[in-house]
């Protein structure tokens, strides 16, 4: 195999990376504040796309405004949801609070997946692209999509780690992710910040969900697979850990591509791919379960 | 905070989603019922995992047969009522829903199904219950080759129309074919009748599987222009909504279309309504299957249930639209013939249809040489077309084989040309 | 009298057997199935409510099962019974493995851990169609040559009878107590002497052994065989069955999965609204009754026949989750 074949899938294994872990950094966001693995979030990536193209379709705005209308948009409805479904997290007559977590964003999954079906139609739609075209270097071609995708992810995903570790608000959110009830000590409404962090996590989603929907195309189901990237994304990087996503999701998006291009059955390299990156989540979660950044006490408190 | 009786709530709750449940069924309910309505049950996927875009296309066509079946008075006198069940790509749910409409529902037939492993569960129950099922778009083999009386197909099966994909691909002058099938029924059975047909004719192929939820299909187009020697031509058997990216992602990574290399996709969605906004340029020179008479072959019935399908839905019918369409109109017939609604006198008038509808002249095989033929529309229309202009209908397209009733001189259109 | 709930049950199953043959077949399907579904559920609570391990691997047991038994039927024609027994053993042996491999995990890293296994299983079984047959669906043969469900009924019923009774003695003795002890502080089990990593180990053993029993019995039963019966779809609807019914009891548990299934024939005639119609309900049960609903009927029910101390020593009873049943 040439060099030049390595640099092409490997270029485009980063860039799709990126992608990915815009979509991890929403989860890992709802993971260590709420300490809730919330199977809903692909489907909230799949319905920040839809917003984004129907604001597009009949507001006329330009896709980058969509996006951002369709952030807030998921980010009050993630709000509202949280507030109708999440509460009883906070009480004590919850037991199992990671049981229940888990139990009602599958609820949720189920309710939002078939909605969409019936509200959206089943065909698969698409918004126009961002910036049409593509870049060229030598063999390998990008679409400018791809990249706009990669860099305004990117810049989400730096701006969420600015708030975190700079703004007032972010730290707050951060002091939640490590200790409950000592942020509740120094005065943070932790209940508020919950809210706070599903929104936020949401509407990182759905972000997500309008950059890519040029680029895959939307379809009621197509949170199915994200969901599933996000997961493995999450424990790679360190739950709770917003830079090990980054790192984490190219690391998927390098491990994927580059699977499909070297394993040398050629018939089985791509319909194998998925379940490698899922086996080296596995081997992970075996071997150094803190993943690559993470934090290792992450218990319910 | 002392949380109530724990039972009451309970009760409560349970009293509150029956109310929901009822009081929903009001606002969903089934349209009001006339005079003891002929009840035709409905199978078929629509949502996910199964392929709930061509079931939705199904329903809508069943419904419209329905509706024009009633406005001339019903069959035998009676209002036709179709029963939907949807079964989600999934055996057991298929199994379950054939049992519900022929115990509970008390259909008189069935058609539908778009997934073969959903309707190879169906078919059992029907059988054992001897009431009459019609495949509408399922191509395994095993399905008539089973040799079940209660069994019929409209649709062409793989034999059918993987072959002439095949026989295509041969006489177009490929010689190295890059195949990448789904992990489902269709298409594996579209690879399993494809690979002999191209071995017969001396082609060489690399076969890859892809899951149905795949959408990015980059790295594996790389491999495949990595390939030495080039690949002439892409042959996609993909039927799920990631068929739409990795035509664009071919397209756009300079692999197929292009001068070197052709595309083909088979299992729908290259007919389907969003097709074009979704591909844009990449659907030019792709080719693709209709199962319904080219337009230049079209009679009456044709014209008459593609303005009436267009009218009531603002798309143009799709091949699996066109099929259940005329698995209804075919049911019908068979019941006005066989003048009663008991299971053996249906099949039996099924056996001796003969009818013209909106793909042909309708008749079933009742021989079993090869044994996927009993009960067979053997004559189901099956053609290859090539898209020529962005944009275009699938009707609109030149077809390109069999060349007997291709209206183009060539027989595949090189982009670039 | 203590015990009238025993006998209640008694007399219901017995009538539940006669009664059978009057079933129409989509009923009595129906029936079948949700008793699959049930030592589905009972075997996972037995995971999830009594170790606290919350396993997503579960139906992609039920999946090995199932295949095991197909597949050693067709190529080796032992009888289907033989089959079906294999694919326990196997089940049971894949399943300590997994358990031994989760030792360090719990919490979601175990339920992400066991999913991602639920996925590679699946991708495996239907990327290798030219032994499975993948999605085309594998042929079984049946249980029995029958012309009606009948026989699959009572077989079922037998199963379930049979399997809630041994899970019913495990947890009935001092395993059982370990198994509590370790769900409830894994650390002060240990200093207390259970043997841990042993009863995760064998917990999970036993309980994929169920999930692979039940699964063959299906694979013989429906007559086709996807790789969708091991998909997440599959355990996303077994875990809201465990839930609804109430996951810390087996009993319990099998009430969700005959509550649920019969919930999901009826919202049937709602088309493409039954699933979404369904995931509100499963919504507004974690909201208000989330120690399942069928869980304080049960509760009631063992009761029946004791005599009433007074309505504060009951209600303090209610709330106790301690008892073995």
């Amino acid at each position: 195999m040439s060099w030049d074949y390595l640099f092409v899938q490997a270029a485009n294994g980063a860039v799709v990376g990126v992608i990915y872990a815009l979509i991890a950094v929403g989860v890992t966001l709802i993971f260590s504040i709420l300490k809730i693995v919330n199977f809903a979030h692909g489907d909230l990536y799949m319905l920040g796309g839809y917003c984004a193209y129907y604001v597009i379709e009949y507001l006329g705005l330009p896709p980058l405004l969509a996006m951002v209308v369709a952030m807030g948009a998921l980010f009050v409805g993630a709000i509202v949801l949280e507030r109708l479904t999440l509460t009883p997290l906070y009480s004590d007559a919850t037991e199992r609070k990671d049981e229940y977590g888990l139990i009602v964003t599958f609820g949720l999954a189920y309710f939002l997946r078939n909605t969409a079906v019936i509200a959206f139609g089943p065909f698969p739609l698409k918004p126009p692209s961002f910036i049409p075209g593509v870049q060229r270097l030598g063999n390998l071609v990008v679409t400018n999509d791809r990249l706009v995708a990669g860099g305004v992810g990117l810049v989400l995903i730096l701006g969420l780690l600015y708030f975190m570790q700079r703004t007032i608000w972010g730290q707050a959110l951060d002091a939640v992710s490590q200790s409950r009830d000592s942020a509740a000590i120094v005065g943070i409404n932790a209940r508020r910040f919950n809210s706070f962090a599903f929104g936020i996590g949401a509407a990182l989603a759905a972000a997500a969900g309008a950059l890519v929907a040029p680029i895959f195309s939307l379809a009621p189901d197509m949170g199915v697979l994200p969901n599933i990237h996000a997961y493995v994304i999450v424990i790679l990087g360190g739950m709770g850990s917003v830079s090990g996503s980054i790192i984490a999701g190219i690391l998927l998006g390098e491990s994927e591509n580059l699977f499909t291009a070297f394993f040398p059955d050629p018939t089985r390299a791509f319909a194998y791919t998925n379940a490698f990156g899922v086996l080296v989540l596995m081997v992970f979660l075996i071997f150094r379960p803190q993943g690559l950044f993470g934090r290792r006490h992450l218990r319910m408190e | 905070m002392r949380i109530a009786r724990p039972w009451r709530v309970s009760a409560k709750l349970a009293v509150l989603i029956g109310g929901i449940v009822i009081a929903s069924s009001q606002l969903v309910g089934t349209p009001a019922k006339a005079a003891d309505p002929l009840k035709v049950g409905w199978v078929g996927p629509l949502s996910p995992p199964g392929g709930y875009a061509e079931g939705a296309l199904m329903k809508q066509a069943a419904e419209l047969a329905a509706e024009q079946l009633n406005a001339k008075g019903g069959v035998l006198g009676r209002p036709v009522q179709v029963v939907f069940a949807d079964t989600r790509g999934k055996p057991e749910e298929g199994t379950a829903a054939a049992e519900r409409l022929i115990s509970q529902e008390k259909v008189v037939a069935i058609t539908g199904e778009f997934h073969s492993s959903v309707f190879l569960a169906e078919m059992e129950v029907a059988h054992k219950a001897g009431v009459p099922i019609i495949a509408v778009d399922v191509w395994a083999l095993s399905i008539t080759a089973k040799g079940y009386p209660e069994v019929f197909r409209v649709a062409p099966n793989q034999a059918l129309i993987a072959t002439k994909y095949g026989d295509w691909i041969a006489a177009a002058g490929f010689k190295n074919v890059a195949v990448l099938f789904e992990k489902t029924d269709g298409g594996q059975s579209a690879r399993d009748v494809l690979l002999p047909v191209l071995d017969k004719h001396g082609v060489k192929y690399e076969v890859v599987g892809a899951d149905p939820n795949s959408t990015e299909f980059t790295a594996q187009i790389e491999r495949f222009k990595s390939h030495q020697p080039p690949f002439d031509f892409f042959m996609t058997a993909y039927s799920e909504a990631g068929a739409y990216p990795m035509i664009s992602q071919s397209h756009t990574l300079g692999f197929a279309p292009s001068p070197r290399t052709g595309i083909a996709n088979s299992g729908g969605p290259a007919v389907d309504p969003t097709f074009w906004k979704n591909v844009g340029e990449a659907g030019k020179y792709l080719v693709t299957e209709i199962v319904g008479l080219p337009k230049n072959a079209w009679n009456d019935k044709t014209k008459a249930f593609v303005a009436a399908y267009r009218k009531k839905y603002n798309q143009p019918p799709s091949p699996q639209a066109i099929e259940n369409y005329d698995a209804m109109l075919v049911l019908a017939d068979a019941i006005e013939r066989a003048k009663s609604t008991d299971g053996k006198a249906i099949v039996a008038a099924l056996e001796k249809t003969d009818i013209t509808l909106g793909r042909g002249r309708y008749t079933f095989s009742t021989g079993k040489d090869p044994d996927w033929a009993y009960h067979q529309f053997m004559n189901a229309p099956v053609a290859l077309v090539q898209y020529s202009k962005v944009g275009q209908e699938a009707e609109d397209a030149p077809i390109v084989w069999p060349r007997n009733i291709a209206d183009v001189k060539y027989t595949y259109l090189k982009p670039g040309q | 009298m203590r015990g009238l709930h025993v006998y209640v049950l008694i007399a219901a199953a017995g009538l539940a057997l006669a009664l059978a043959g009057q079933l129409n077949a989509y009923w009595m399907h129906v029936a079948i199935i949700a008793m699959y579904y049930g030592i589905l559920a009972a075997s996972w609570s037995l995971l999830a409510g009594y170790v606290g391990l919350f396993s997503l691997s579960h139906t992609a047991f039920a999946s090995i099962g199932g295949y095991t038994s197909a597949l050693l039927v067709k190529w080796l024609g032992i009888p289907v019974v033989l089959g079906i027994g294999a694919g326990v053993v196997m089940c049971c042996a894949l399943g300590g493995v997994i358990g031994w491999v989760c030792l360090r995990m719990s919490g979601p890293y175990l339920a992400i851990f066991t999913l991602g296994f639920s996925e590679i299983v699946r991708i495996a079984i239907s990327t290798e169609d030219d032994v499975t047959a993948g999605m085309a669906g594998l042929h079984t043969a049946p249980l029995f040559q029958s012309a009606t469900r009948l026989p699959y009924f009572y077989a079922a019923f037998a199963l379930l009878a049979g399997s809630l009774l041994l899970m019913g003695f495990l947890v009935g003795s001092r395993w059982g107590l370990f198994l509590r002890a370790i769900r409830e502080d894994e650390q002060a089990a240990a200093a207390s002497g259970v043997a841990v990593a042993r009863f995760r180990i064998l917990a999970f053993a036993i309980a994929s052994g169920f999930a692979g029993l039940a699964g063959g019995f299906y694979a013989h039963y429906i007559g086709i065989m996807t790789p969708s019966v091991g998909d997440l779809d599959e355990m996303a609807k077994l875990v809201v069955m465990t839930v609804i019914g109430g996951m810390e009891r087996l009993p319990t548990a099998v009430g969700g999965a005959f509550v649920v299934e019969y919930l999901l024939e009826l919202l049937r005639s709602y088309g493409q609204w039954r699933l979404p119609l369904f995931g509100v309900i499963l919504l507004l049960t974690m909201r208000f009754a989330r120690n399942g609903l069928v869980t304080p009927f049960w509760l009631r029910f063992v009761r029946l026949g004791e005599a009433r101390v007074g309505s504060r020593s009951s209600a303090r009873d209610l709330t106790r989750k301690d008892s073995a049943t």
